[in-house]
């Protein structure tokens, strides 16, 4: 047994040196034309916990990546749609809700950090490819109904505000900390979390950037999650909703008496 | 410290919600409304989905109208008789608001009518109780209160049949009175979603001359069974009420309620009339400053009413 197992674990290492060489060759042939190397990402605090107390968080973004890169991060949710209340001036005069409007291919959380401002640091093309900067997710969303090109940016314009107003879009460039190490560059940014960010899994995307093009990316996980009460309410509420109110309605009804009869002690009526 | 809401799905900070308890409670300890025309609109503004708003202030009224009745039927301010037949109203109105709104909804035009009915029923109200109270306020300085004139609508609820006698309030009325004004509000107050405690108040203190301290108390009592109804369906169906929040609510609402309750005591009808009237033309001028003035944000969340 032990001496199969030891020819096995040798073929193995053969297999691993031999892959190892080819790799390392590879490499080389690669560096010869690219720059590309090693791009890596951490995103730390990458398990968010949503308990009683939270008031959102910070998750830090760092790596390594080859010098002469510049750098984009991008952190969003799976794409999905929205259905919004848009508000529009009847009779010329007063503002009210005029109907609905819907938004394709958005995602709920969407974040770009970037060493440079992305329109000088990426090709419309790549951008698009990518969906990297407000313009190119303008490009690839779908909003519904809207009749003339106008109409859809000012549309895609208050989509941005209302998310923007609620933290759950950002963009911003210049707040990558970069230091320089044994010819790498070693990347940091904190950002902060929103609280208005709903349980799921978000995906956090680095982006290696040099002649305008994506060179090379890596990607990282964040989940958030409800734990505890918090988990268990929202399960009743979503679930049980007859026993959720039951609670709720007795609940209120037991405080409304309690005060009553604490202010009766307290000897403020008669 | 903040808070997370696990229904509403966002953070809030505890003071924000205790403190517009307490503010809103009193109000209802005063007056006899839920505030419900006040409070929704300012968790809508503090971050709070429009529907978990609206959802969980039900669920919190239900405490402080518990609390405020409590303290109104202690001192004998509760007429129970006439909060019943208000309440079997304002039940039936409810289910035909209901219907009428989707009626509205189908023609495509519920915004529009709901609104306008929402800013002329504030306004008329509102000024209709203010010059009102004013004038009698006058009127006590000069003269003694000469004996009410018999207008030609109390001539006509005189004449109804199945009069009958409500001590509480020292008021004689056919039971269909109480029954069809319960059913008027119902409706409009379903149609606004909202409760409906500052229409409720303006027809018990002029359609059925209650003495303003036994209205505060009689409409504290039936908001609380209306309230209960809306926050089980609204739990049931809807999914909408946070009970975290309505928690942090109530621990202001409920004691709001038993201080305006005794501050209530200490004022006149006449005063408490005037100080309601002021708040509902206030709430009025707020909500024409937001039809004609340029939002800042042109989208919201969907669904609710």
């Amino acid at each position: 047994m032990r001496k199969i197992r030891s020819q096995k674990s040798k073929v193995r290492s053969l297999r691993n040196i031999f892959s190892a060489v080819l790799i390392a060759l590879f490499g080389l042939i690669m560096t010869g034309t690219n720059a590309s190397a090693e791009l890596t990402i951490k995103a730390n605090h990458d398990h968010i916990k949503i308990d009683f107390f939270y008031n959102g968080s910070t998750v830090s973004v760092a790596g390594d990546a080859d010098s002469g890169t510049d750098l984009i991060i991008k952190i969003a949710s799976p794409e999905s749609h929205e259905i919004l209340k848009q508000k529009g001036k009847v009779a010329g005069l007063l503002w009210m809700n005029t109907g609905t409007i819907n938004f394709e291919h958005t995602p709920n959380l969407y974040s770009i950090y970037s060493t440079k401002k992305v329109e000088e640091i990426l090709s419309t093309e790549e951008a698009d490819k990518y969906v990297i900067g407000y313009p190119a997710l303008s490009r690839q969303m779908e909003i519904a109904p809207v009749s003339t090109e106008d109409e859809r940016s000012k549309w895609f314009n208050e989509f941005v505000k209302y998310k923007e107003s609620s933290n759950l879009y950002t963009t911003s460039s210049g707040k990558i900390s970069i230091t320089s190490k044994d010819g790498k560059q070693a990347y940091y940014i904190l950002t902060a979390w929103p609280y208005q960010a709903p349980p799921g899994d978000y995906l956090v995307t680095v982006y290696a950037v040099k002649d305008k093009k994506v060179i090379e990316k890596a990607e990282s996980k964040v989940m958030v999650e409800q734990v505890g009460a918090v988990k268990m309410l929202a399960g009743m509420a979503k679930n049980n909703g007859a026993l959720y109110g039951g609670i709720s309605i007795m609940a209120a009804l037991a405080a409304g008496f309690g005060v009553g009869m604490i202010f009766r002690k307290g000897g403020g009526a008669h | 410290m903040y808070f997370y809401l696990p229904v509403a799905l966002t953070s809030i900070n505890i003071f924000i919600p205790v403190g517009l308890g307490l503010a809103v409670g009193l109000l209802s300890g005063l007056f006899g409304v839920g505030g419900g025309f006040l409070m929704t609109p300012l968790l809508i503004m503090f971050g709070i989905p429009s529907t978990v708003a609206a959802a969980t202030d039900s669920n919190q009224i239900v405490a402080a109208s518990t609390s405020g009745t409590y303290a109104h039927w202690k001192v004998g301010n509760v007429d129970f008789k006439m909060g019943l037949y208000l309440l079997v109203g304002g039940f039936a109105g409810g289910l035909f608001g209901v219907q009428l709104i989707k009626v509205l909804k189908a023609t495509g035009n519920a915004d529009f009518v709901i609104k306008m009915t929402y800013v002329l029923m504030l306004g008329i109200v509102g000024t209709y109780m203010f010059i009102e109270s004013l004038s009698s306020m006058r009127k006590k300085k000069t003269e003694e209160i000469k004996p009410e004139k018999e207008s030609g609508m109390a001539k006509f609820l005189k004449s109804l049949p199945l009069q009958t006698h409500f001590e509480k309030s020292g008021v004689t009325h056919s039971t269909l009175v109480p029954i069809i004004f319960g059913g008027f509000v119902g409706i409009l107050a379903a149609l606004m979603g909202v409760g409906g405690g500052f229409l409720m108040v303006p027809v018990m203190v002029y359609i059925l001359r209650m003495p303003m301290h036994v209205v505060v108390g009689t409409s504290l009592f039936q908001i609380l069974f209306n309230c209960l109804e809306v926050t089980f369906l609204q739990a049931y169906t809807n999914h909408n009420v946070d009970f975290i929040l309505a928690v942090l609510l109530l621990l202001g609402s409920t004691v709001g309620a038993q201080i305006g309750t005794v501050f209530g005591r200490k004022l006149k009808g006449e005063q408490l009339k005037i100080i309601l009237a002021a708040i509902v033309l206030a709430v009025t001028v707020k909500m024409v400053f937001e039809l004609t003035l340029s939002p800042a944000l042109l989208l919201s969340q969907a669904g609710g009413h």
